[in-house]
């Protein structure tokens, strides 16, 4: 199974410090080196907050990726339980962004250019901090704890908690 | 390459928390900045403390750094000329010197720091003003935050600072916030809130707005903007009304209920409910809850203080804790939670116009005889100076000139950005013969300058903040500042000295010694003790290792008043100064943006917390007001009001009511401050930032909109001598 992050909104204060940290993990700490308008901010996680909810969206890593199902050019695998972008082979027809049922995958602009002097957009996604940081950066800076990057296991033990409580009736909305 | 590692205390807001630098030595360049375990952070920090420290690489976004001393040679209108610190120093000592002999030293207003500069530096220049100008004309912006805090707490309690401290908020059983979304205004703090919640704790909050507190709440009171003292006398009612006071600590600890009861018992729930809006049986379920348990805590904020009955909400807050016995144990207790790094700081060193440091009164003989000696002049002012809302009162509605202020020394502080009313305040600035600016940043306020003086930011030098929670923590110099820039506390000293009055230190622990034996909550607290401990809370009496501080206030129910009585206080309500009305149906509140600090020259300077919020700003709108006046997510909108008009972007919210909008007060563009209304506590002299009376209208061509955002923003920083290719397109 996939890991995945999970947001706890009883905890989210929406303070988005994890929205600058994903970039910063993507960017590199060179980005605080270059000129203001000399890279993108592109975070992969996305705040929303409504009358009663304030929580980040974040790809699920789905088993059987709708984004990548719906991809025309192959340009989204399965990489070592991540769903993963190739940006390079993206052609940008926003298929993806139209099937993930969450919102998580994002149009972004790269910073190249097309042939016609457009901006160059590419699909945009969470990738667990593959390759740029040993842990999701997000989880890392979260100052209320209030996400989490769940594993296999980790779900197991939560699914068996919740069966248990399930059976001896005690099971409420507060043990979400 | 050599690193090294730096821990400091976090400039921004009062939360105090530690951070840990890593820094190449000879590139003088910062390589890692994280959070570490602090008293009050654990090892947790903000968006701020993570990505807060980019404006020390001075990357000229918003504005620039100060990097040489200016003075207007050719006097008012003429251009600033950078010049070398000796000319300065004497243009600004002479010009100060005439200002003095012609109008007296009471002509001359003072405004300290309460950000980066830290508590030495405030401290002489309060000193400075004192001693060598010779008046208590010296304040800061405790004033148009917390002032009512320190009032209103002090006449109730005695001390004007948190009763408890940061951590403990996570052990109380019941917190009561009030105009306080800890969310934006200290995040650290909000972490002690969660886990307070998750541990059982019933969380009640009192804001017009459904703020992340009040999401997180299991009780929100969405009472009506301006109506909090009617819904605080409502609490104390139905506390009385239902038994649940405490006789004993009302017998043994307090003085002046019977007043306050007769006065409350006018408010019982129903009525409060129609003042408010709020159900009476909400305000009875929050009355019943706060006062049943011995672990209940009250957070406020400018909610509270930036009203024109702040004193007085923050009497009944007080008098509510007594009421109920919550003060004086652990997880108990009243939180004015400081929003700047270091304005408990400043409040500290005598940076009021009525107080030494260590809050001894001016008006004090005894007091005032300790300072003179120790300062080494015949006498000092025994009347309280004036408070910085009141420049513009002495300045442009002083018909006699003998009673005007003729000079200004602003030291790190924007008052062109964060007071209300900026038409009349740039009136005043304008008008003042003689202007100083002493900061790290060009800004506004920099524009009316006659002199501006270049400081050392926090990074690159050492001192003392104290945090809200009465905390003092050491700031390290992480790496060295570039330009021909100084210190604060050098520059204040070179002023003195040139005026006549010689001061001189060797470094910040120096001038930290003679303020600590001058102020005896504080004299414990030595740089050795705190370098131990991390941390040193006040009060601190003895340099001994056994003292270590003071977690909480009031033990025992013993308060800092003069019979140790904690004194009940409250008033009548009456609503805000300006009202809506036909031409201007809306209210206008004002508010935090999380990623900004301030007047924001620091952090509308740091790359990635520019990224989140940008100018020209929001003004957050009900979706129902958004329809009727036919805007939608994103426009450009004009917002008005009998003083001004800006121009803001429209963002609906379900979260605000209707006839309400709110705006953040940082932006240039958007720049709220150009409404709010300059009416002040009549007491504590805070404006009444939180309510006036506005209205929003569409703007029809909104290309043109874009188009003069964009005008605004370039004609601001061509001002300011930033390179128009700076300017973002």
């Amino acid at each position: 199974m996939n890991s995945f992050i999970k947001a706890n909104p009883g905890r989210c204060i929406g303070c988005r410090t994890c929205l600058i940290s994903c970039v910063v993990a993507h960017e590199g700490r060179r980005l605080f080196e270059l000129g203001y308008d000399d890279y993108k901010f592109n975070p992969r996680l996305f705040m929303v907050k409504t009358s009663s909810v304030t929580a980040p969206i974040h790809c699920r890593q789905c088993e059987t990726p709708a984004c990548k199902a719906a991809c025309v050019s192959g340009a989204i695998g399965m990489e070592a339980g991540r769903v993963l972008v190739n940006a390079n082979k993206c052609i940008g027809c926003k298929n993806c962004v139209l099937a993930c049922p969450f919102g998580a995958m994002d149009m972004v602009e790269t910073g190249q250019t097309m042939p016609d002097g457009m901006p160059k957009c590419v699909a945009l996604k969470c990738d667990l901090c593959a390759g740029v940081a040993d842990s999701p950066a997000c989880v890392r800076v979260c100052l209320t704890d209030a996400l989490e990057l769940v594993t296999e296991s980790e779900l197991r033990d939560e699914i068996a908690d919740r069966r248990r409580a399930a059976v001896s009736g005690s099971w409420t909305q507060a043990t979400l | 390459m050599t690193v090294r590692q730096t821990q400091t205390t976090c400039c921004y807001c009062g939360a105090g928390c530690q951070l840990l630098f890593t820094t190449d030595v000879e590139a003088n360049k910062i390589l890692d900045v994280h959070p570490v375990q602090g008293r009050t952070n654990d090892d947790k920090a903000c968006l701020k403390g993570w990505f807060g420290w980019d404006f020390l690489n001075d990357p000229k976004i918003l504005t620039k750094r100060l990097r040489a001393p200016m003075i207007r040679k050719g006097g008012k209108g003429s251009p600033l000329e950078v010049v070398g610190w000796k000319e300065a120093i004497s243009f600004v000592a002479d010009n100060l010197t005439k200002v003095k002999a012609k109008w007296g030293p009471d002509s001359i207003m003072g405004a300290a720091s309460a950000r980066g500069p830290g508590n030495e530096p405030n401290y002489l220049m309060q000193k400075f003003m004192r001693a060598c100008v010779g008046t208590n004309n010296i304040d800061h912006c405790a004033r148009i935050c917390h002032a009512a805090s320190v009032a209103g707490s002090r006449q109730t309690i005695g001390e004007g600072a948190m009763s408890l401290s940061i951590p403990e908020i996570e052990d109380a059983e019941v917190i009561f916030n009030i105009g306080y979304n800890a969310a934006t205004s200290h995040p650290v703090v909000a972490r002690r809130i969660v886990k307070a919640r998750e541990k059982g704790a019933f969380i009640i909050c009192a804001d017009p707005r459904i703020t992340e507190t009040a999401r997180i709440s299991q009780l929100h009171l969405p009472l009506k903007g301006g109506t909090n003292l009617a819904l605080t006398n409502g609490l104390a009612n139905v506390i009385i009304q239902e038994g649940l006071e405490d006789k004993a600590f009302i017998r043994d600890h307090t003085k002046g209920y019977e007043a306050f009861r007769e006065l409350v018992l006018g408010y019982p729930p129903e009525r409060v409910g129609e003042i408010t809006g709020l159900s009476p049986d909400d305000i009875r379920l929050a009355a019943r809850r706060y006062a049943g348990s011995r672990r209940s805590v009250i957070l406020w904020g400018m909610g509270v203080t930036q009203f024109s009955q702040g004193v007085e909400v923050v009497k009944s807050l007080c008098s509510l804790a007594m009421l109920t016995g919550n003060f004086g144990r652990p997880s108990t207790g009243t939180g004015p939670v400081r929003g700047q790094n270091n304005v408990q700081g400043t409040c500290d060193m005598g940076v009021l116009p009525d107080v030494f440091p260590g809050y001894q009164s001016v008006a004090d003989p005894e007091a005032r005889a300790k300072f003179a000696k120790a300062w080494g002049v015949k006498s000092l002012p025994t009347e309280p100076g004036l408070q910085l809302t009141r420049v513009p009162e002495r300045v442009v509605h002083e018909k006699d000139p003998a009673k005007r202020i003729h000079a200004y020394y602003i030291f790190g502080e924007d008052p062109a950005q964060s007071d209300p009313d900026l038409a009349e305040l740039r009136e005043t600035l304008a008008a003042i013969d003689f202007v100083v600016v002493q900061d790290i940043f060009f800004n506004k306020t920099a524009l009316f300058a006659d002199a501006i003086l270049p400081a050392t930011s926090w990074g690159e030098h050492d001192g003392v903040y104290t945090s809200s929670d009465r905390g003092f923590q050491r700031i390290r110099k992480v790496v060295e500042p570039v330009g021909d820039i100084k210190d604060d506390w050098e520059i204040i000293c070179l002023v003195s000295t040139a005026m006549g009055y010689p001061m001189g230190y060797g470094n910040t622990e120096e001038i930290w010694n003679e303020m600590l034996d001058l102020s005896p909550k504080f004299t414990g607290a030595t740089y050795g003790k705190i370098e131990r401990q991390g941390s040193v809370q006040w009060p601190c009496l003895d340099k001994g290792p056994a003292d270590t501080g003071t977690m909480y206030l009031h033990k025992g129910g013993h308060f800092a008043t003069p019979d140790g009585r904690g004194i009940f206080g409250t008033a009548h309500y009456h609503p805000p100064t300006e009202v809506e009305n036909k031409d201007y149906p809306l209210t206008l509140c004002t508010v935090r943006e999380v990623g900004h600090y301030s007047a924001r020259t620091m952090t509308g300077n740091c790359r990635t917390l520019r990224n989140l919020e940008d100018e020209p700003g929001w003004v957050e709108m009900s979706p129902a007001d958004c329809l009727s006046l036919n805007v939608s997510a994103n426009d450009l909108v004009r917002v008005l009001s009998k003083r001004g008009a800006i121009i803001a972007r429209c963002l609906p919210t379900e979260r605000v009511r209707p006839g309400a909008v709110y705006m953040t007060y940082q932006w240039w563009i958007g720049a709220c401050n150009e409404l709010t209304i300059s009416s002040l506590d009549p007491t504590s002299r805070t404006p009444e930032y939180k309510y006036c009376a506005a209205k929003v209208e569409r703007i029809e061509d909104q290309d043109w909109a874009e188009n003069e955002v964009r005008r605004i923003y370039t004609d601001i920083r061509s001002s300011m001598g930033i390179a128009r290719e700076d300017a973002r397109a």
